[in-house]
């Protein structure tokens, strides 16, 4: 399909935010915005026709491209970098997640988004193409490049148009982020130069160190460049220990753009603990699995409680992130097919309800300008249709059958369940019978904290009586609807039909699963 | 005819700099005030026929002059393109603001490119007299241009700091060469290098190595002779600043490379001592950066980190790690001159350079303030800017040296965090703080000069962040005398 190029595609945004920010466009609030809709539109649906025209039996990379100059050398030759880009059944997904809810997240501009507008809408163009780079990129020092790039746009987004602590927020953002990239960044030296050692081949092409893998690295080696690697996505997951600037980033970020951040800029660090602790390292995560596990419970468990204790809506609904990103990390542990699969489905289905669930919030606080969840209440007398759609989104959060979030714990969980990664341990001779089983046991009860969470939210914010100053609390509006309705389709269709989703992505995994 | 010879073969756009120079300084007694102008011209004029002269010159071939006192070969030409570049961009961003100050302007031109002359001495010297001529031209003429604008007192202060701490370095460097001259009865570097080759280490040698580093730590600013630097850089007029950080380093480099990958390759101690040297300099810049609020000082120090992660290259002593050195400073170069055009404009327009004056400065320059905003990421090293790429190749040469360089490689990553903290808080002043008042000057107006270097450095450090591949190609092949047989 020679009109399907992938370079076309990520550069597509960067294209758009110069014409929205070059002096030729008018000043005119209305037409950037129609004019950036219209760009992520077509987008969207260019991205489309790559998962429509994507074979999903195939193993390995497609759409393989690389550029090169006219005499045929690669991009940085001294480096043996190349500047090539593939998607495979993971990346594919989440490319095309990507694209819708930049999509959304523009349409959901309009109200929250009232200074500065070219800039903001080229920003978040630039932040696009930063994400579907680290997706779509084939080469390691081009997904830390686009890596990298993704920060200064995030960073603008939350520092500019945020509210509250915005500034130390969105510097707390980009100190996290940078320092988890050093690390990634090492790790990624540390690879390429024992790639170097072995076969005398200077190259960062991901294929050497995934599909193509030719050696397996020493013990030690290999446990301390998979730390490295997983604290860079353990900061993007996030990851227990390293996830406090998460929710001073969503508090702080404006709506759109904490849709952004939790829908896609989170799923980058399950992207990359899959592309490389898995699939490059698996030998070092089989013996790090248990602490990848536990990790993972910890994070369900303790993210949920803290969930239940917080009393600013978006606080909440942040820490719910934190909770369901650990069973991506529990998926990615189990080390099987449908714990893999799991991690995958839960990273699609955590974008689009996470995505709505901030929308909800971002659509509460446009008319009370308050996220103290204490003094909402009763708001679905006056707006039924926001109490609906906040309804099956709530329910899709905590795990309804027939929503998509369902489909994608049971998966994991299941996974995790059945894998024999780890059993037990002896320790001084004595067994510790400290299964993934057992971990795993412990985990699902963070799917009924979940439940309290967002439940007792919910009933606290549209059920009840109503405070009098939110008499005039109005319905959704047309573009609200259509960012919810959206979300609730995708929600309902994958929940319902979750087959359709996994034939994606499912044959990529077994196929590196199987090499493992 | 000999001494034609050596001119055309080796020193031929020292020569050419050096007759400009004298013509600048003749034209500047001759000429009326109104057409003082024209001594500007001539000094461009000088650096492109010194450029174009060294494009002349074959230096694919080592050669040497002056009784082998003076070589010219691809490393010394590297060096002598960036002093040569940059010294360019010095001229155009000195046209408005020495003119501003309204008197002899002659002087200056002069006594730039005297500094200049020395810088590109220091290059090709191979000899320890050679070194130390260069050494001082350069570093005498830049304590005059440090206190070049009179009447203002920090210039005055930083003139005498710099005066000071420049004496005292030299000093002991030379005590250093004496040293050098005691073991060894030469003072060419060659000869030097061949008897050191047979020659047990012993603490004399070690003691030569320290005294001559604190000569160059000085010139390239490299803890612990680092002090002068913030003083110097915030009370000195902008372009001898930016000269100062970008030119005169460069220099300093050059002449240091050589000297330990010529004379001091022998024991590891001298690379260990290096590399605790990059790591204190970058770790002490980086520190001291954070809680400037003056821009020149943070950008002082933001120049003695780099000069700790340009050192690092030396010193895991090997050919990637120069190529890694070269195409950091091509970078530097334009990357460093970009953010000094830009507070130049700034100061030009409103008199101005604390980090909070430039609050809000995206509302009414957008250009501008996203061009300054491109240098200073890359300084920053975020791709996909040029610092991006040469911080990378550098973090690769030093892991391909080996796994025993990993604490140096982390040290510096680490670094490179910190750094991230404050090149931030310039940018959130830029686009973040609301604009507090109305701008006095508008910034588009004023200076073309400063408005050309600043377009071309913001170019510059896109371009080689994009097409990074034919200048590391061309760094490659830059090797130094000696070095091949000695090194990997």
């Amino acid at each position: 399909m020679s009109f399907l190029s992938l370079t076309l595609l990520i550069f597509l945004p960067l294209a758009g935010a110069l014409i929205i920010y070059g002096p030729w466009f008018p000043q005119n609030e209305v037409k950037i915005r129609r004019f950036a809709k219209g760009f992520a539109g077509f987008i969207f649906v260019y991205s489309l026709l790559f998962l429509a025209f994507f074979n999903p039996t195939e193993k390995g990379f497609q759409f393989t491209e690389t550029l090169t100059f006219p005499d045929g050398s690669p991009w940085i030759e001294p480096l043996g970098v190349n500047f090539s880009l593939a998607v495979d059944g993971i990346s594919i997904i989440l490319v095309v997640l990507t694209t819708f809810l930049v999509l959304l997240g523009l349409i959901a501009s309009k109200f929250s988004i009232t200074k500065r507008h070219k800039f903001y809408y080229s920003m978040i163009f630039v932040l696009q193409t930063a994400i579907l780079g680290v997706f779509t990129a084939k080469d390691l020092f081009l997904f830390i490049l686009f890596w990298e790039i993704e920060l200064i746009p995030m960073y603008f987004l939350i520092s500019v148009w945020g509210t509250g602590k915005k500034e130390y927020s969105a510097m707390k953002f980009v100190l996290y982020t940078f320092t988890g990239s050093i690390f990634m960044l090492a790790s990624i030296l540390a690879v390429v130069y024992y790639n170097y050692i072995q076969t005398g081949i200077w190259t960062f092409d991901l294929n050497t160190y995934t599909y193509m893998k030719a050696f397996t690295y020493p013990t030690l080696f290999g446990i301390l460049t998979f730390l490295g690697f997983f604290i860079a996505f353990a900061v993007k997951l996030p990851v227990v220990p390293f996830h406090t600037w998460l929710p001073d980033a969503h508090v702080d970020a404006p709506t759109p753009v904490s849709m952004l951040l939790a829908g896609m800029l989170l799923k980058m660090g399950g992207y990359g603990m899959i592309r490389m602790n898995l699939q490059m390292m698996p030998e070092i995560l089989k013996i790090l699995s248990p602490l990848i596990v536990i990790f993972a419970v910890i994070n369900i468990i303790y993210a949920a409680l803290i969930a239940i204790a917080q009393k600013d809506l978006k606080k909440l609904v942040a820490y719910s992130s934190v909770s369901h990103m650990g069973i991506v990390l529990l998926g990615i542990g189990a080390m099987n097919i449908a714990g893999v699969s799991g991690a995958v489905f839960q990273m699609v289905a955590h974008g689009i309800i996470s995505a709505g669930l901030f929308m909800i919030v971002g659509v509460i606080y446009l008319r009370t300008h308050t996220r103290e969840i204490a003094e909402l209440g009763g708001l679905g007398q006056n707006a039924p249709k926001i109490m609906y759609f906040s309804m099956i989104i709530a329910l899709a959060s905590l795990g309804l059958p027939l929503l998509i979030g369902f489909a994608a714990e049971t998966l994991t969980f299941y996974g995790a369940f059945t894998s024999n990664v780890f059993n037990g341990f002896y320790i001084l001779n004595q067994y510790i019978p400290l299964s993934i089983r057992l971990l795993t046991a412990i985990a699902i009860i963070g799917i009924i904290f979940a439940a309290i969470y967002i439940l007792w939210m919910f009933h606290r914010v549209f059920w009840g009586n109503m405070f009098d100053k939110w008499e005039k609390f109005h319905d959704a509006s047309p573009h609200e609807m259509v960012v919810l309705i959206s979300l609730i389709f995708v929600i309902v269709v994958f929940g319902v039909y979750p087959a359709g989703l996994i034939n994606i992505f499912a044959p990529t995994i077994s196929s590196f699963m199987n090499l493992i | 005819m000999e001494l034609l010879n050596d001119i055309k073969n080796v020193f031929l756009p020292e020569f050419i700099i050096t007759l400009f120079a004298l013509l600048a300084l003749i034209l500047s007694f001759s000429l009326k005030k109104e057409h003082q102008n024209l001594i500007f011209f001539t000094s461009v004029a000088g650096v492109i026929f010194a450029l174009y002269s060294l494009m002349l010159m074959g230096v694919s071939i080592e050669q040497q002059g002056f009784y082998e006192s003076f070589v010219s070969n691809n490393f010394t030409a590297a060096f002598r393109v960036i002093i040569l570049i940059g010294t360019g961009f010095t001229l155009f961003l000195s046209k408005d603001y020495i003119a501003s100050f309204g008197k002899s302007i002659g002087e200056f031109y002069f006594l730039l490119l005297t500094a200049t002359l020395g810088g590109m001495i220091l290059c090709g010297a191979n000899d320890l007299v050679a070194v130390f001529i260069g050494l001082e031209t350069l570093s005498i003429s830049s304590f005059a241009l440090c206190g070049y604008t009179k009447s203002d007192i920090l210039s005055n202060e930083a003139a005498l700091k710099y005066l000071i701490f420049g004496a005292v370095a030299s000093a002991i460097m030379l005590y250093g060469f004496s040293f050098l001259y005691g073991i060894t009865g030469e003072t060419n570097f060659t000869f030097i290098a061949s008897f050191i080759q047979n020659y047990n280490f012993n603490s004399l040698l070690m003691i030569a190595f320290l005294m001559i580093l604190a000569g160059f730590g000085f010139k390239i600013s490299a803890v612990p002779f680092q002090a002068w630097t913030p003083d110097v850089y915030q009370g000195a007029p902008i372009p001898v600043a930016a000269y100062l950080s970008v030119v005169s380093k460069t220099a300093g480099f050059a002449a240091l490379i050589r000297f330990v990958d010529i004379i001091f390759v022998e024991s590891t101690l001298f690379a260990i001592t290096l590399g605790v040297i990059a790591v204190i300099t970058m770790t002490v810049g980086n520190l001291m950066a954070l809680d400037q609020q003056n821009i020149r000082r943070l950008l002082a120090y933001s120049s003695i980190a780099h000069a700790g992660y340009i050192l690092l290259g030396l010193a895991i002593m090997t050919n990637d790690g120069i190529t890694a050195i070269i195409f950091y400073l091509i970078t530097y170069l334009f990357m460093n001159f970009g953010v000094w055009a830009g507070i130049e404009l700034f100061a030009l327009a409103t008199g101005k350079d604390n980090i909070d004056d430039l609050n809000g400065l995206a509302y009414k320059h957008r250009y501008f303030a996203f061009g300054l905003v491109i240098c200073i990421l890359s300084l920053a090293g975020i791709p996909i800017t040029a610092g991006f790429f040469s911080k990378f190749y550098l973090f690769k040469a030093v892991i391909s040296a080996g796994y025993e360089y990993t604490p140096l490689l982390v040290i510096a990553l680490i670094n490179t965090v910190v750094a991230i903290f404050y090149y931030m808080r310039v940018i959130k002043a830029i686009y973040v703080m609301p604009d507090e008042e109305v701008r006095s000057a508008d910034i588009f107006r004023i200076s073309f000069p400063v408005r050309l270097v600043m377009l071309i450095s913001v170019v510059g450090a896109l371009i080689l962040g994009i097409f990074a591949s034919p200048f590391i190609e061309k760094a490659k092949t830059v090797n130094i005398s000696g070095i091949e047989t000695i090194l990997p």
